[in-house]
């Protein structure tokens, strides 16, 4: 297997003496796409900061493509794209020259690709920066993070501002970025329905820590919702395994249930003297019980 | 050419995988299609293309699909001329289980059941017509 672009090691920060984020290590192979999510401060900019380097750790470390990402070499910067959640473009300039502009920065620039993705994204080229609207604003932005064809392309709430068409848009260039396996996409959103189509690997980070990460497949396979039902009261103790949420009523209860595996319910309905049935949860839903 | 619902409990590689396997079984995707590459297919569904190369890899060792060289994937000979009725009814079961406890739950009659049963079985007809009359 080849080497992963990303490796972080215990990283936290704290920002005077206030911890923001904590103890967090992962890795991003080629070829990821990882959604992250977390409720607003749960520590998402903070961590794809540091992934940049646009600060340093106060604890551990990470590396991009084997370097330090704190110190990062202009070579390995280059192969690096990132939208900010809040756009870094100049009022006064068109999108043309916007363009221009980051683009002398690269070598590798792509002018094909963001001359057409700009028409089939409908940005007007020679519109002034000030005059775009926000939707606008934001796909330019994306535009200059998708140029140089980064190997690995970092977004912060990339689609907020974006309708339903141009998010639709924005998944297919994701997927192209991705198709190849040669390149990742670390990205963070509310949008947990574009979130559960595009991601094969999620982090969900909650009170400014890695509280799960892993391949998407085996989160929705092990979280999941346990519906018992009996002819007689059940116990008033009704001790499952990693239940995180219990809620009991007379002979029928209803958990949602951490590290459940499929050969657990014929065990079940045994201890329980129950009818057992297991209902798969949407990301959404995973997502709202991990933080009830 | 599938219906994927990325906004289900069921993971979309166990949709998809499901799909294929069923569609083969019953030969409705007889030996020797052609199935779409996997760039074409992920964005088609607007899902990630690890997901699709992962049910081709795991359809392939089952030999279900096959892999050729520089060429698009194939449905593969069954072993058996046909996968026979049993095996097709068993991959079902655990589906109409999951509808006759619905059904129950909800305390409808077997009738009203069975009868919602062949609704939907005609409403997918005209969906699966409707696919196929698109051009590919």
């Amino acid at each position: 297997m080849s080497s992963p672009y990303i490796a972080a090691h215990g990283l936290g920060k704290s920002f005077s003496g206030k911890l923001v984020l904590a103890d967090v290590s992962f890795t991003v192979e080629p070829g990821d796409v990882v959604g992250v999510l977390g409720k607003n401060g749960a520590g998402k900019t903070t961590l794809l900061e540091l992934v940049l380097g646009f600060t340093p750790p106060t604890s551990g470390g990470v590396q991009l493509f084997g370097y330090d990402s704190y110190r990062l070499p202009g070579a390995a910067k280059a192969r690096i794209g990132f939208v900010p959640q809040q756009d870094e473009l100049v009022n006064q300039l068109t999108a043309a020259d916007q363009i221009g502009v980051i683009a002398s920065f690269y070598p590798k620039w792509d002018d094909e690709l963001v001359v057409r993705l700009s028409r089939e994204w409908e940005v007007d080229l020679g519109q002034r920066v000030k005059n775009m609207s926000v939707g606008q604003r934001q796909k330019l932005s994306i535009l200059l993070g998708l140029g140089h064809k980064p190997d690995v392309l970092i977004l912060d709430e990339p689609v907020a501002s974006l309708d339903p068409v141009a998010r639709r848009q924005f998944l297919e260039q994701i997927i192209e970025v991705a198709a190849d396996g040669k390149r990742s996409v670390v990205f963070s959103s509310h949008i947990v329905s574009d979130v559960e189509r595009l991601a094969n690997k999620i982090w969900i980070l909650k009170d400014r820590r890695m509280y799960w990460q892993g391949d998407f497949d085996s989160l929705k396979d092990s979280i999941v919702r346990v519906h018992a039902r009996s002819t007689q009261p059940l116990p008033a103790s009704l001790s499952i395994l990693n239940a995180l949420n219990v809620q009991r009523n007379g002979t029928t209860a209803t958990a949602t249930v951490q590290g459940w595996r499929a050969e657990m319910q014929d065990g079940l309905a045994q201890q329980l003297g129950a009818e057992i049935e297991v209902e798969q949860l949407t990301l959404e839903e995973i997502f709202l019980e991990l933080h009830r | 050419m599938f219906i994927l619902k990325p906004h289900s409990g069921v993971p979309i590689y166990r949709q998809l995988l499901d799909q294929i396997r069923r569609m083969a079984a019953s030969g409705q995707l007889p030996p020797g299609t052609e199935l779409p590459s996997i760039r074409e297919l992920a964005l088609r569904h607007a899902i990630n293309p690890m997901t699709v190369s992962k049910v081709y890899t795991l359809l392939e060792a089952e030999g279900v699909l096959e892999r050729h060289r520089g060429k698009p994937m194939t449905v593969a000979k069954p072993t058996r001329a046909q996968s026979p009725l049993a095996k097709r009814l068993e991959q079902i079961e655990p589906h109409v289980e999951q509808v006759a406890l619905a059904a129950r739950q909800l305390e409808l009659t077997e009738k009203d059941a069975v009868k919602a049963l062949q609704d939907a079985w005609e409403k997918t007809d005209e969906q699966s017509v409707h696919r196929r009359t698109r051009p590919r």
